[in-house]
């Protein structure tokens, strides 16, 4: 599922869940289930930011675009 | 008349030249005489041929000399001269035999006016962006905080590409910079750099473009003052960062642009976030994501505790109910007792299988029955009749 998600996108969910898990209205169970998520999703991001390498290539026509 | 014109030997082969014969002494003479050179004038009448060939005047208070500038030679020039403009050209004088014409074959034009016909090049073209609203600031897209997919513009082995490429590989490990390569100066720059803003779209998931170049002469960056470019700028379908030239040289590319880099290291920096400062952000989310949540148990630990002081509360009110309960009933139980009544000196007659003897009928003569005392029993018998 993470693999879909660009950083981006990845980094707005966990802003979201750690503005939910800061909101006084909500129910321990769901605070425990955000936690868990977000715990995951700090995870994911810096194993993504550690295994990365910034890659580079050259385009010269419309051959291979198809990426 | 003996002195008379001859007109018979006048208009004798050797007597008459041809129109040809001329002109063609004419030119030779002029050439001859006038070297090329510098002329200073006004231009008027301006004509831009098909075949890109201009034709004009140039003129002073007393004269006027026809000009002709070719294709091959105009085409370095940004823009036409305007008429009434005082220009300086350089060029051959010359008779043009067909229309037997004096004129000057202009290798060269400058203007005198501040800045030239590059300047005016640049305020025509700019003047035409603005009437079309792609100037206004509130078109400017702002860029990702966090791009992925970044596309390149310039030229493929100049020091521009890279500055970018270890700029990003520094701050951003997961960018990925897809590089079209251009000519970025001289013949061909224009529509190459036109035909790679027009690839954009075609390429999946970019989030920002970067085009620029490293500084240059003004004639080396007039591709990117170039309306067309400035116009494939602006209909790109992601936010492009411009870094033409340096800082000092603004070129129309750059007021089209969603974002203006001084140089191509900072149009990089512009286009990506610093790793670090990333982490640092993950950390902090890290820490409000364990704050959150251990109020969130401290506030459920009271409640719970809450509950349990109310929950005793209860239970030993009901408890001390109960106890005065049992007291009462323990008193009642006491004063019902038969060994209470006992003590008090009555006693129990019980015959041999144990019957409560009460009336006197129950006692026969000869009876024998025992008696319970308040400390024991003792054996009796109704004495015979």
């Amino acid at each position: 599922m993470a693999k879909a998600l660009t950083f981006a996108q990845q980094l707005e969910r966990l802003e979201d869940i750690v503005r939910r898990l800061e909101s006084p209205e909500l129910d321990l169970d769901e605070a425990l289930k955000l936690f868990e998520e977000g715990v995951e999703g700090v995870r994911a991001m810096r194993e993504r930011l550690s295994s990365a390498e910034a890659k580079m290539k050259q385009v010269l026509s419309t051959e291979n675009l198809d990426q | 008349m003996g002195v008379g014109l001859d007109l018979f030997a006048a208009a004798s082969a050797e007597g008459a030249w041809t129109v040809g014969e001329v002109t063609r002494r004419a030119r030779a003479v002029v050439e001859a005489g006038l070297p090329p050179l510098w002329v200073r004038g006004e231009v008027s009448g301006l004509k831009r041929w098909q075949s890109g060939h201009w034709y004009f005047a140039l003129r002073d208070g007393t004269a006027q000399l026809r000009c002709v500038m070719f294709a091959r030679e105009n085409r370095r020039l940004p823009v036409a001269p305007a008429d009434g403009m005082q220009v300086f050209a350089f060029g051959r004088p010359t008779v043009w035999e067909e229309k037997g014409e004096f004129r000057l074959t202009v290798l060269e034009l400058l203007s005198t006016e501040a800045g030239g016909l590059w300047q005016l090049a640049f305020e025509k073209a700019k003047a035409a962006l603005a009437r079309d609203g792609l100037l206004d600031p509130a078109r400017k897209r702002p860029l990702p905080a966090y791009a992925q997919r970044i596309a390149v513009i310039t030229s493929p082995d100049a020091a521009a590409l890279r500055d970018i490429v270890a700029v990003v590989a520094r701050r951003w490990p997961l960018a990925e910079l897809l590089v079209l390569p251009t000519r970025v100066q001289g013949d061909g720059a224009v529509a190459e750099l036109c035909a790679a803003f027009a690839l954009l779209g075609r390429l999946r998931g970019l989030d920002v473009a970067i085009v620029g170049r490293g500084g240059g002469s003004k004639e080396d960056l007039w591709a990117f003052n170039s309306e067309r470019v400035a116009r494939a700028v602006a209909a790109a379908p992601v936010p492009v960062i411009s870094a033409v030239g340096h800082e000092t040289d603004v070129t129309l590319c750059d007021l089209v642009a969603d974002f203006r880099a001084p140089t191509p290291s900072a149009a990089a920096a512009a286009a990506t976030p610093d790793h670090t400062e990333v982490r640092d952000h993950l950390a902090r989310l890290g820490a409000r994501l364990d704050r959150g949540l251990t109020s969130r148990v401290e506030l459920a630990a009271q409640r719970l505790a809450r509950s349990l002081d109310r929950l005793g509360g209860v239970m030993g009110l009901r408890l001390e109910r109960h106890r005065h309960q049992l007291a009462t009933a323990g008193g009642r139980l006491d004063a019902l007792s038969p060994l209470q009544i006992l003590g008090r000196g009555y006693s129990l007659a019980r015959d041999a299988r144990g019957r409560v003897l009460r009336r006197v009928t129950q006692f026969p003569a000869g009876l024998a029955f025992r008696l319970r005392v308040s400390d024991g029993e003792v054996s009796a018998r109704v004495p015979e009749s």
